[in-house]
């Protein structure tokens, strides 16, 4: 079990090398690092003033010097202020060593965020943990739900029940975020009023039932659609087992049967499907986020992406290897828990 | 040589002359406050001298202190002001970190952080006089010094986005790209001379443009970072700023603001987002006082939530410009083609919801005190054609490229259409405002939008003079540059008219823009707030402002 831990850490570190590689290439492509220089600069700054601003940060240095000092591999100089002499910090809102010293990620530094002219770690996480409160509502309302629909749908297959909570759970997972989203806006904030359709107040004012409903609502039931199919056709396949037959004809309640003998085998598919929904998540957010300006994750994703905020990307891309490859991990090692028979190796 | 004072009771003869025109018709209103009030005459005097009353801002109940004022802009990433390239950039420090000189609602200009200011009849030099009441948060006067050590940071080239250069005009040394040895000396305790090399009579309306605030000495040292150094002189002192969320102000705690009491506890800005449905509901949910501004499709809505409407005339505009260096650019038949396909009307109704004003494909808007009027350019479909087959252009497919904030796009759709309807071969390419400015000059057919600046010659000298570095056409018109200068010395209003009348023309002529319309704009607050107005360079000062909700 310790190796299988350890192996699946190593590959973690691995993926997220390889991942920021390919990131720190994207950014540092020559019109994203315009992009950056002009919103550092001024948007109608000329072609000469944005490449002298690129040089005087040291984007123009080697791109493995310049990864390896992201990293912490290689020493990052101060920024000499040719004039006086001067270590002048590249980002004025981030401090910086006046002297040659690694700082990078091995050393626990995650950079300076351009675009919120922040420490990328003071932006970071707490838009993890907005976005986290937001996972966790959506999976508190979505699983529930979603494990009784399928439940009850596949219990008896073709039954009225199943024909009815099916097509809900098909329109429901055919919606996608962003015209669901659009739906309850217009009904619940526009129309009826009951809701706010804004989100903006969420993370500094707190949550309240107003603001924070339609950006749950909208990412619960595009999810409760899917995990309910799965439920379903996990549980209509126990229920044709052998054993259920076993146990009805010993005798045993419908209920009983369903509860005691069905419920715990059916879960193991809706389980993975359950853990799967954390990297969706991850990436739905992005959308509902966006939508309801709700300051979270994917909100910094899309603010960095679009100000080509290099340390804010490569941060996001850490935490979305992180996310993806954990809760894979607690997934497998859920599965030897509900299925004995399932070792992990 | 005479000196005129700003807010006295003389002025040059010419402005006495002037008045007599507005009188007699032969000068437009607006010019003629601009004017007087550059050359001294205030606000009182100016209406005074073409007989009519002072405009009174309403001065209704009695101001109550307290409350917070929440308003809706969006938080934009806080750079040194003098790199500012977003009003709201400004808006969202100007609380505390203050101007010199204002543009007032009424088009005329008033000292802010300055006492007066006086300028000699040839617009070569000014004295500027700072007020003596004004203090920075850390109980410091503001002192000449200062004001040095301002107009220093304003004429460093080597700052690169220093958009404070171009404001500068010739106090800037073009071969050290340092302010000019001399160009500016220090009278008194209070007092600052700047000498021209040229007459330049925008040196002062630039003095009340956006990036023109005025940091305390030490701000470089912390970094020229706001949220770092809060020294203001201003009502309000900075308590947070969170980039794309909000930006909190509480009271200066020392009460020592030069303008007197301030009402408000606190002033609160807050982001939420381009979308303008989120404004709706923030406004329902009484999360917010007011807005920065309300786009001209949801006035109604807004209008309907019982809130109050300001709005008004600006010259803030955008044009439909042809680099000249691209083909088949290069040909002004070609380009007077393109003017002819488009109604200007239709592009007003569709871009912007006929909240504007028609324009004439020429940069100087009615607002502007130098404007002429020339004959529109209607829309004539057939000679259009015609230009265009004499040219060899007939079957090129254009491609017109904007911005995808919402009016840039309704724009260009609408050009884009029309020049369709009239037979002429057009892509349309809507980039993300994120990469669209990558390139913008550069584009051989593309929308820019210019904002908002209180004279004419200003966006022309910017943009359309031989070599400049918003020079977006690549254009370069010997007479017109020629003119221009010359337009910018003429301190006489009638004879500055002949010479724009002639640089219009060249510029409507040359067919480089389709300049559909000139913008107003629009806020909402709601009835509890007093003084809040709409500015038209949308500056955002709220030291005045007070809330009724007690």
């Amino acid at each position: 079990m310790l190796s299988f831990i350890l192996r699946r850490l190593g590959i973690m570190a691995l993926t997220m090398f390889a991942l920021t590689v390919v990131v720190f290439f994207l950014v540092n492509l020559e019109p994203n690092l315009k992009k950056l220089a002009i919103t550092q600069t001024e948007s109608r700054a000329t072609a000469e003033q944005l490449e002298s601003w690129l040089e005087r940060n040291g984007y123009r240095q080697n791109f493995f010097v310049r990864y390896g000092q992201w990293l912490g591999v290689v020493p990052k100089q101060p920024n000499i202020d040719a004039a006086t002499g001067q270590a002048i910090p590249r980002f004025r809102f981030c401090d910086e060593p006046s002297e040659p010293a690694y700082s990078g990620l091995l050393q626990g530094e995650f950079g300076c965020s351009t675009k919120f002219r922040v420490p990328v770690a003071e932006r970071l996480f707490p838009a993890l943990g907005a976005t986290g409160i937001l996972m966790f509502w959506v999976m508190a309302v979505m699983v529930p739900i979603s494990l009784l629909i399928g439940v009850l749908a596949g219990m008896r297959e073709g039954s009225r029940t199943d024909r009815t909570l099916s097509m809900a759970s098909i329109t429901t997972t055919a919606t996608p975020e962003y015209v669901s989203g659009v739906i309850f806006t217009v009904i619940f904030a526009s129309w009826l009023g009951w809701l706010n359709g804004s989100a903006a107040t969420a993370t500094n004012q707190g949550i309240t039932f107003s603001n924070f409903t339609l950006p749950v609502m909208t990412m619960a039931i595009y999810g409760i659609g899917y995990i309910a199919r799965m439920t379903r056709a996990s549980m209509v396949e126990v229920m044709t087992q052998q054993y259920i037959r076993t146990a009805r004809l010993k005798g045993l309640s419908f209920s009983s049967v369903v509860i005691k003998h069905a419920l715990r085998n059916a879960l193991i598919a809706p389980f993975t499907v359950i853990m799967l929904q954390f990297p969706w998540l991850l990436t739905g957010v992005v959308i509902v986020e966006t939508m309801f300006r709700y300051q979270g994750f994917g909100y910094a994703l899309v603010e960095g992406a679009a100000n080509n905020d290099i340390d804010l990307l490569l941060g996001c891309s850490l935490v979305s290897v992180f996310v993806v490859l954990f809760t894979q991990l607690i997934s497998d090692i859920g599965y030897a828990y509900l299925n004995p028979r399932i070792r992990v190796q | 040589m005479t000196f005129f004072k700003n807010n006295g009771n003389k002025v040059p003869d010419h402005v006495h002359a002037a008045a007599k025109q507005v009188k007699s018709g032969g000068l437009d209103r607006r010019e003629f406050l601009a004017l007087a009030s550059v050359f001294g005459a205030s606000s009182a005097m100016a209406y005074g001298m073409i007989g009519l009353p002072t405009p009174a801002r309403a001065q209704d109940a009695q101001p109550k202190k307290g409350g917070v004022l929440k308003v809706n802009m969006s938080i934009r990433t806080p750079k040194d002001p003098r790199l500012a390239d977003w009003t709201e950039i400004a808006n969202s420090q100007r609380q505390s970190l203050e101007a010199l000189v204002l543009y007032t609602p009424e088009y005329t200009f008033e000292p802010y952080l300055l006492e007066s200011w006086e300028v000699n009849d040839t617009a070569t030099e000014y004295v500027m006089k700072l007020r003596p009441d004004a203090v920075w948060t850390n109980g410091d006067p503001l002192v000449a010094d200062h004001l040095m050590f301002n107009l220093t940071r304003w004429c460093d080239k080597s700052v690169e986005g220093n958009s404070m250069v171009a404001r500068m005009g010739t106090l800037v040394d073009q071969a050290t790209g340092k302010i000019r040895e001399g160009g500016a000396t220090v009278v008194d305790d209070h007092t600052v001379k700047i000498t021209l090399t040229e007459p330049d009579i925008s040196f002062i309306p630039n003095l009340a443009d956006y990036p023109c605030l005025v940091v305390h000495p030490t701000f470089d040292k912390d970094g020229s970072d706001f949220t770092r150094n809060k020294i203001g002189t201003g009502p309000f002192e900075l308590e947070s700023f969170a980039v794309g969320e909000r930006v909190v102000y509480k009271r200066r705690e020392d009460g020592k603001w030069w303008g007197g009491e301030v009402m408000l506890d606190g002033v609160e800005f807050i982001d939420y987002g381009t979308d303008p449905s989120a404004a709706v509901n923030a406004f329902e949910a009484g999360e917010v006082h007011a807005n920065y501004e309300t786009t001209p499709d949801y006035l109604d809505i807004m209008d309907g939530l019982g809130l109050q409407r300001n709005e008004a005339v600006t010259s803030i505009t955008i044009v439909a410009r042809t680099n000249v260096t691209n083909k088949p650019y290069d040909d002004q038949r070609v380009r007077n083609a393109l003017q002819l396909g488009v109604d200007n009307g239709v592009v007003m109704q569709l871009g912007v919801d006929n909240a504007g004003v028609v324009a004439e494909n020429h940069h100087v808007a009615p607002i502007h005190p130098e404007y002429v009027e020339l004959p529109k350019v209607a829309r004539d479909v057939e000679k259009a054609k015609a230009l265009l087959a004499e040219a060899g252009a007939a079957d090129f497919e254009h491609e017109l490229i904007s911005s995808d904030e919402d009016w840039h796009k309704n724009t260009g759709d609408a050009i884009a259409a029309q020049l369709r309807d009239a037979g002429i071969k057009v892509k349309r390419t809507v980039l993300p405002g994120s990469t669209f400015w990558n390139d913008w000059t550069k584009y051989p057919y593309s929308l820019t939008n210019w904002t908002m600046r209180p004279l004419g010659v200003q966006v022309l000298a910017l943009a359309y003079r031989t070599g400049e570095a918003w020079n977006e056409t690549g254009w370069s018109n010997k007479e017109f540059d020629e003119k221009l200068a010359k337009a910018l010395s003429i301190i006489d209003p009638e004879q500055r008219k002949t010479v724009m009348g002639d640089v219009e023309k060249i510029l409507q002529d040359s067919g480089i823009i389709i300049l559909p319309y000139w913008r107003k704009v629009y806020n909402h607050y709601q009835p509890v707030v007093h003084n809040y107005i709409q500015h038209p360079m949308q500056q955002l000062n709220l030291g005045k402002v007070w809330l009724d909700e007690a």
